[in-house]
């Protein structure tokens, strides 16, 4: 069942630690008694976890060499200048 | 790590090409990260990752090395990435079914084309569903997300590379969690 105060914005402060202490008592206590804010938190954090669980992915082995086969030639002045 | 990159960028300011190596060895994986998460396609992903390297050097004039070099360069890879996706507007996604079939969705079909053993293991990862949710976010909540969840990024470093103000991040990743949340749920 749908919690029939507004908690949207709240859980999403309260998910960052964003909420005053007495804010914070406050939702907890909520969230007690009200299964829907408890079931939303709960899945949020879950989205969380899998976001965050998104295997890192490397570049391709040839991508530097690929990178700097296509910079622009130095002119012979720009080398002078080392 | 700051010190060191600064070093380098002023060395490639001075016109030594070669130093520019380690700059691209250092942010190589990161700026392909975002554009893969960005892109959901390996070849779009190296080439916009390419793009972005190119880009930063050429204009490495413009770089001011009292900043963060990572946060420049993640800019540029970002913008690139969202530009390259306002362009090809999709008639299609991976995730509709192929004409004709009953259960073939898109994704099925790149498995069957032959690629090398290293882009294999990417091709997994497009697969991937947790990818496949990524994808179907708007892109503005999108590049939030990425960069906050698997770039690990802070607030304020995103709201630099993304030139926006932190309650703007901020509500971007709200939204983009609670469409996920509402997609995860269903699965």
């Amino acid at each position: 069942m749908a919690c029939k105060k507004d908690y949207a914005e709240q859980i999403h402060h309260y998910l960052d630690e964003e909420l005053t202490l007495l804010e914070r008592k406050r939702f907890e206590s909520h969230i007690q008694k009200c299964s829907a804010c408890h079931a939303h938190v709960r899945e949020l954090r879950k989205t969380e976890a899998i976001v965050q669980s998104a295997s890192h992915i490397k570049a391709p082995a040839n991508f530097t060499d690929n990178v700097m086969s296509q910079l622009p030639k130095q002119s012979q002045k720009a080398r002078y200048k080392n | 790590m700051d010190a060191v990159v600064k070093k380098i960028v002023i060395e490639v300011k001075k016109g030594n090409q070669q130093a520019f190596s380690e700059l691209v060895e250092l942010y190589k994986d990161k700026v392909y990260q975002i554009a893969y998460r960005m892109l959901g396609n390996v070849h779009e992903a190296q080439d916009v990752a390419q793009e972005a390297f190119l880009r930063a050097y050429v204009n490495i004039e413009s770089y001011d090395t009292n900043r963060k070099f990572s946060t420049w360069l993640f800019r540029i890879a970002t913008n690139l990435a969202i530009d390259r996706i306002r362009k090809k507007k999709p008639d299609f996604h991976l995730e509709d079914k192929v004409a004709g079939t009953e259960d073939l969705d898109y994704y099925s079909q790149f498995a069957t084309e032959d690629k090398l053993p290293e882009e294999k293991v990417v091709q997994y990862e497009t697969q991937d569903w947790v990818q496949k949710e990524i994808m179907a976010l708007p892109p503005k909540y999108r590049s939030a997300i990425i960069l906050k969840y698997i770039e690990d990024l802070s607030l304020k470093e995103i709201s630099n590379i993304l030139n926006l103000p932190v309650a703007t991040v901020k509500t971007r990743i709200h939204r983009g969690r609670e469409a996920l949340r509402k997609r995860l749920r269903e699965t």
